[in-house]
């Protein structure tokens, strides 16, 4: 799940709308489980299996704002993970998601430009160092994460990122 | 500086912060149910295993299981407890009530203090002043277990000033509602709200309390009222209630301030899908219900129980209805019997449940079919 700056992020998109709720993304009866994949197949399950075939095929998620609002389940940001997604670029996002999105490895990105320009099945790519999501020839900017974020996704997560810093400690 | 931004310099061993600021800081309290504490408890003894430093400061409430529907389930529990117990941390067991009635009620959650959980309406500790936002169980398990901190960004506040006097047949409750209504679902993300004006201080704390439970729904970080003699009276009289770290903003002008009168709130109405779908009463009067329920983490207080024994005492619910009561926390049904709302309510052809969170992501109570509302 640990991203790298070389590697290009992004791919086929799948495209939602404003307000999607962490009970669309992944419903409570799930919620006792943490393995991404085990979770990765019930994403978007309220939607129905259409929505959830073009997901699997999608490595880009686009949100309008707000995406990822209602219940703080951590799980909805490590099932998208488990299905496949490498980000998520939304207009905006409850911020509990946000949180939860960076600790877990998945990036999100806010920039509403690029969301106004992608029509679902464009090809995005998403550049958080540089602060650029990429639909077919243009580019739209954003403000690129701050080092201790990029840190964080370049580990694979909180967790990993501070055994890192630990581990490095103590050599 | 405002209130949030003096309970997280201090906690950072900073003199001032500022909107937008990043600090770490040190959290006093971090709560979690059955379902989160189980998950944030395999995380950490998989991924970091070192002993707690600070095992007071985590409580678990089991609020989702009063009564486990499977054997998995159970078995979530009893790993819950053997967690608990090997890393010395408080637990309360089913029937305790919901999680942050019971953080209240047990004076775990105080003014000043930085209260974190995966709940996402933990900000509702911002009734007695406390800087209380939900994090994720990653967050918890890997830097406020291990070194009892997190990273805060300082959030912009609004404040919103309620003045006026309610319409005869309104609550508090519906002008929370309302206020998310007018506000729209959403609309302050990452803010911190204060709640303000003459009719919020008019206000027990465990009416205060509808106002920032909704912060989630707004979109809020946290949401608070300013400690007052109301606040002061209510944690001395709580077990372990103390008021040290008891902190009050400065009084800065605030940039953003929204202004509503409270007297042309209507009763009110949140209907399906969601919090924000809120109508006057008028307009769904008639709706054919056959599930009501008191509970929840915003409901199931004294005040509900009262409220419903005032216009059901002496008479019966409709034979359609299945009344659902579910107390917040033990204290609350004590206090309940004592009143005679319990027998009241049991006559009036409602049932009792134990304390817990209700019929949340139906867990506790079963579910409701297609079609039933």
């Amino acid at each position: 799940m640990s991203t790298t700056l070389n590697e290009r992020l992004g791919g086929r998109s799948i495209v939602f709308g404003d307000d999607v709720n962490t009970d669309v993304i992944i419903p409570g009866r799930y919620l006792i489980s943490i393995d991404p994949v085990e979770l990765g197949s019930h994403a978007f399950e309220p939607l129905g299996p259409d929505v959830q075939a073009k997901l699997a095929q999608s490595p880009v998620v686009v949100g309008g704002r707000n995406f990822g609002c209602g219940s703080a389940r951590e799980q909805a940001a490590t099932c998208l993970i488990g299905v496949g997604v490498k980000a998520v670029v939304a207009r905006s996002y409850s911020r509990v998601f946000f949180r939860n999105a960076i600790n877990t490895g998945l990036v999100a990105v806010e920039c509403p430009a690029a969301v106004d320009a992608i029509q679902e099945g464009d090809d995005v790519w998403v550049d958080y160092a540089a602060g650029l999501v990429t639909v077919g020839d243009q580019s739209y900017p954003f403000a690129p994460f701050p080092p201790v974020l990029q840190e964080i996704l370049e580990a694979g997560g909180l967790i990993e990122h501070l055994m890192k810093k630990f581990a490095k400690e103590k050599n | 500086m405002n209130l949030v931004e003096k309970i997280l310099a201090r906690a950072s061993g900073q003199e001032s912060v500022k909107a937008g600021d990043v600090v770490v800081a040190n959290v006093d309290r971090l709560v979690m149910h059955d379902l989160s504490a189980y998950l944030t408890g395999k995380v950490y003894d998989e991924r970091i295993g070192k002993d707690l430093p600070y095992p007071d400061r985590v409580v678990t409430v089991f609020d989702h299981h009063f009564s486990p529907p499977t054997e998995q389930q159970a078995d979530v529990l009893n790993r819950n407890r053997a967690w608990t117990k090997k890393r010395g941390t408080q637990l309360f067991d089913c029937g305790s009530g919901n999680i942050h009635n019971v953080l209240m009620q047990n004076g775990l959650a105080l003014p000043g203090q930085i209260v974190v959980g995966s709940d996402s309406h933990t900000p509702v500790h911002g009734a007695v002043g406390a800087f209380a936002v939900a994090l994720g169980n990653d967050s918890h398990a890997g830097t406020v277990m291990p070194f009892g901190k997190a990273w805060f960004r300082v959030p912009e506040l609004i404040q919103i000033e309620l003045t006026g006097e309610l319409q005869p047949g309104t609550t508090p409750r519906d002008v929370a509602l309302w206020l998310v209504g007018q506000l729209g679902e959403g609309s302050v993300i990452y803010k911190a709200l204060e709640f303000t004006g003459p009719f919020i201080t008019s206000l027990g704390i465990w009416d205060r309390w509808l106002f920032p439970v909704l912060c989630v729904d707004l979109g809020a970080k946290c949401g608070y009222v300013e400690p007052d003699d109301v606040t002061r009276e209510f944690i001395e009289a709580l077990p372990g209630g103390r008021l040290d770290l008891l902190l009050n903003g400065d009084g800065d002008p605030v940039e953003d301030v929204r202004r509503f009168d409270v007297g042309v709130v209507p009763p009110t109405v949140a209907a399906p899908p969601t919090v924000g779908n809120v109508h006057p009463v008028d307009e769904l009067v008639g709706t054919p219900l056959q599930w009501a329920e008191l509970g929840g983490h915003g409901g199931g207080r004294l005040e509900d129980f009262l409220l419903a024994a005032r216009v059901l005492r002496g008479r019966r619910i409709h034979p359609d209805v299945k009344l659902n009561l579910v107390p917040g926390s033990r204290e609350v049904f004590r206090q309940a019997l004592e009143l005679g709302l319990v027998a009241d309510l049991h006559e009036a052809g409602g049932t009792w449940f134990p304390p817990s969170t209700g019929s949340n992501q139906t867990a506790n109570m079963g579910a409701m079919s297609e079609g039933r509302r």
